[in-house]
């Protein structure tokens, strides 16, 4: 129980709310306001993670150039998803996203030489080397936590990754504020109807898929610098589960419901850890893995069938739909 | 002077069927002219292709002397074609005012290098769309209405929120998917007074679609009737009336 | 060698047609896209292994257990989960987001209580049927011979009996064949019914054929299969069919030396979706699908 009262542990919490707030942000632009169907999510997360650390491990790029760039990529592989497949009926779109976000996977777990393979980016470098992309973030993160005076590596994290969150959900906030936010709800509220007002459905869909895989891109960084390796299957579809799980949880719609969202989806995830009592002490602590991801499956049911509004949606537009 | 809108020898088969088989027909500006025909007679169809949501497999469609039918719907509708649906499709899920904001072409505020570039601009459009918007809420006794999700208006306040919005899109021509569908009597005339001012004072032509026949016969300037996917007659509504081929297409006495 | 693919393919494309016929049906009649869908085949896997194995029973008798242990649980789950959603005119995001879950659900129930230790049927690996220059195994034999069964009992069920044709009425137009005074209740149990008797026997026939398997290899066997409806187009039974031989084939084929050199054969799966991309991008609803969602 001594973990519990870790100011650590629960940093470290806090901290990957922060990069699932980023991620299920990127989800709410494109499905709570423009109404897409995204379910490969962490497609995006991948490109940006593994763009980034390609870049600095085998090109010998600077972080800093490196960081964007991986951004960038995320971005156009959402435009690229977006051109081949958003012409497609919406159930074909979901099921394609997902198929899309498992080629991502099945090729980095197949491209040794360009990404380690199944290994991870540990084996980005040479053979027998264990290559490492973190360096200078490392000692970047070291400035910031003598300059804030912090004691610990994870509450610098923690202010690094949120500080980049809020300025991210402001930004969104504001943009689907401006009348081209208007549009993209327009669309997402009845896309024929929206057309024949003259608006090009299909650009701002673009638009939505290949902004909101740019955020995933940002997450896909945070998971990076945070996790020092990671290899194909930290990028599973699971993840992206848990983004939708994060917009049902807060609501659809709503910006500033992801972080709200994020956060009780961490305390949940978290919690679920310390089930010490019965009947879940009756299991071994590697079957309550399985445990604590049956309790957040049902979890999901619950919400569907009892608030599919969310905690902070509003349940007028879930009445109207 | 030309025709504002020419269809010509239009086809489209569905699955084997020949929804439209050859139609043919003119519509004179700032005429108001309705398209009737028994169920089946291919007018929805030849409305969606009119519209762009459907492209024709041979024929063609001309708007002012230029070609329509390859256009995509939002295309068309930009051309200065715009449409209606039957069920006064309004955006449920947002606010009266916001579905006719949305009702502009070229908004600078609508792109997002527009956002960027030139925000000023797209202030200045938006409160000058929110002045017309709230100046044609007040036309049709909406203005209450402003801040209310479209979708808690009833049947006849959709239509006349529907009609506005085309009215902010300033259209050359206006295509009503049965209008006084499902409309009590009451509304019926405020939307007949809408659409005879619309027509005298912004110059606007309509194409309507209709059942209604007493409707037809009293707004209409020119009807064209249309029977298994091609044009049966074309006139005045006293012609039209006195047509023997109408009334048996109608009743059916033939085939 | 290139016949040899092709009755490969035969092989892997039956087994995904009887899988993408259950998930067809069901979305023609509830308009629901199952992601669990590939968990009730690893569930009627572990089933029939558990019946063949420790119960020491045969094949035949294990995979009919396994067949009615899986029908029973999609009837268990469409009264516990579906019924209220249907309940609440809970629309397509919340079904498909509630099949997500219930997967989630599944499959962590199969890890939890049966573990992630790969099994196998006892089946005799060596056993080879020669057919020209074909060689099958006995597990293939037995997978083209029962999904064969099942395509064409499926067929006339479909086709001939009341209850069929009442099915493919509704997945035309549901609304209309309630107000025909159709029990759409009913139809609805006899859907699932189907569904988890076809579930239960890919999911049999996937795991004799890739000879070893663990509760993971239901998802990995979901994508194909749904590629497989998406490329037949959703909600047609005979386009599921056609799809799951058609994917099933064209991966194994495409491996043949003959296509210039052939595709890596680590990457069959994303021939598959690469396919699925080519159809989509020539006829969006796929090839027996509806241009627009009724």
């Amino acid at each position: 129980m001594n973990v519990l009262a870790s100011g650590s542990f629960w940093a470290f919490v806090a901290v990957v709310a922060g990069i699932y707030t980023i991620l299920a942000l990127g989800l709410q632009l494109q499905f709570g306001f423009a109404g897409l169907l995204n379910f490969g999510q962490v497609a995006f997360m991948a490109i940006g993670a593994y763009t980034m650390a390609i870049l600095v491990v085998k090109e010998g790029w600077s972080m800093w150039l490196a960081a964007p760039l991986g951004v960038i990529a995320a971005g156009v592989g959402g435009a690229l998803l977006g051109v081949t497949t958003l012409r497609l009926r919406a159930d074909y779109f979901a099921i394609v996203t997902i198929v899309f976000s498992e080629i991502i996977r099945y090729v980095a777990t197949n491209e040794n030489n360009l990404t380690g393979g199944s290994q991870g980016t540990i084996a980005l470098g040479k053979v027998g080397t264990a290559s490492q992309y973190n360096g200078e973030w490392a000692s970047f993160q070291t400035r910031v936590q003598h300059a804030l005076g912090f004691s610990s590596s994870d509450a610098t994290m923690l202010v690094l990754v949120w500080g980049v969150a809020i300025v991210l959900l402001t930004l969104t906030w504001l943009a689907v504020r401006t009348p081209w936010g208007r549009v993209l709800r327009s669309i997402r509220d009845d896309e024929d109807a929206a057309a024949s007002l003259g608006k090009n459905v299909l650009a701002y869909k673009l638009q939505a898929l290949a902004l909101g895989a740019a955020l995933g891109g940002v997450a896909g960084l945070f998971y990076a610098w945070e996790f020092s390796f990671f290899s194909p299957t930290d990028f599973e579809p699971l993840l992206t589960f848990f983004a939708w799980m994060i917009l049902l949880l807060g609501g659809v719609g709503r910006v500033f419901a992801v972080p709200v969202g994020a956060l009780v989806f961490g305390l949940i995830f978290a919690g679920t850890r310390f089930l010490n009592f019965a009947p879940f002490s009756w299991f071994a602590s590697d079957e309550r893995a399985y445990l604590r991801l049956i309790i957040i499956g049902a979890i999901i049911l619950l919400l569907v069938v009892l608030r599919p509004q969310g905690l902070l949606g509003k349940k007028r537009e879930m009445v109207l739909e | 002077m030309s025709a504002l809108l020419e269809v010509e020898d239009v086809v489209r088969t569905f699955g084997g069927v020949r929804a439209v088989d050859g139609a043919s027909f003119g519509v004179e500006r700032n005429s108001i002219t309705a398209l009737i025909g028994p169920n089946g007679a291919g007018k929805s169809t030849l409305f969606a292709i009119i519209a762009g949501s459907l492209r024709p497999d041979t024929g063609k469609v001309l708007f002012d002397e230029h070609r329509i039918d390859r256009k995509s719907a939002y295309r068309v509708a930009r051309a200065g074609v715009v449409r209606t649906y039957q069920s006064a499709r309004v955006l449920t899920r947002m606010t009266v005012l916001e579905n006719l904001l949305l009702a502009s072409f070229g908004h600078p505020g609508e792109r997002l290098t527009g956002i960027a570039l030139r925000p000023r601009a797209a202030r200045e459009r938006d409160r000058v769309l929110h002045r017309q918007a709230r100046e044609l809420l007040a036309l049709v006794g909406l203005e209450s209405y402003e801040r209310e999700y479209a979708g808690t208006l009833s049947g006849g306040q959709r239509k006349l929120l529907d009609l506005v919005r085309v009215l902010m899109l300033r259209p050359s021509l206006v295509l009503l998917d049965e209008p006084m569908a499902g409309v009590s009597p009451t509304l019926r005339v405020q939307l007949l007074e809408h659409i005879l001012a619309m027509r005298r004072d912004r110059g606007i032509t309509f194409l309507i679609v209709e059942h209604d026949l007493d409707f037809v016969m009293q707004a209409a300037d020119r009807v064209v009737v249309m029977n298994q996917g091609r044009v049966l007659a074309a006139g005045s509504p006293d012609e039209i009336r006195a047509n023997e081929d109408v009334v048996d297409a109608y009743l059916g006495k033939r085939h | 060698m290139f016949l040899q693919l092709l009755a490969n393919g035969l092989v892997t494309g039956s087994v995904y047609a009887i899988a993408a016929l259950g998930v067809s049906l069901i979305y023609g009649i509830l308009r629901l896209v199952n992601f669990a869908y590939g968990d009730m085949m690893a569930f009627a896997a572990l089933i029939t292994y558990g019946v063949n194995g420790p119960l020491h029973q045969s094949m035949i008798v294990a995979t009919l257990a396994g067949m009615a242990a899986t029908a029973i649980l999609a009837l268990l789950i469409d009264v516990v989960l579906w019924r209220p959603l249907r309940a609440r005119r809970a629309g397509f995001m919340s079904l498909f987001l509630a099949s997500i879950g219930l997967a989630l659900v599944l499959r962590q129930s199969l890890l939890l209580f049966g573990s992630a230790q790969p099994r196998t049927y006892k089946v005799n690996p060596y056993r080879v049927f020669v057919l020209g220059s074909i060689r099958l195994s006995e597990a293939q034999v037995i997978a083209i011979a029962g999904a064969a069964a099942a395509i064409v009992a499926a067929g006339l069920f479909l086709a001939y009996t009341t209850t069929g044709r009442v099915l493919r009425a509704m997945a035309d137009d549901r609304a209309l064949a309630a107000v025909a005074g159709i029990d759409v209740g009913r139809a609805i149990r006899v859907a699932w019914l189907i569904s988890g008797l076809l579930a239960g026997l890919a999911g049999v026939l996937a795991a004799l054929v890739e000879y070893s398997f663990d509760p993971n290899f239901g998802f990995q066997l979901l994508l194909p299969v749904f590629a497989a409806v998406v490329l037949g187009g959703i909600g047609s039974a005979y386009g599921a069919l056609a799809g799951g031989l058609v994917l099933g084939v064209a991966q194994e084929v495409s491996t043949w030396s003959g296509f210039a050199g052939g595709v890596n054969p680590v990457y069959k799966p994303v021939v598959a979706f690469a396919v699925l991309a080519l159809a989509l991008m020539l006829r969006p609803q796929g090839f027996f699908g509806r241009a627009r969602v009724a």
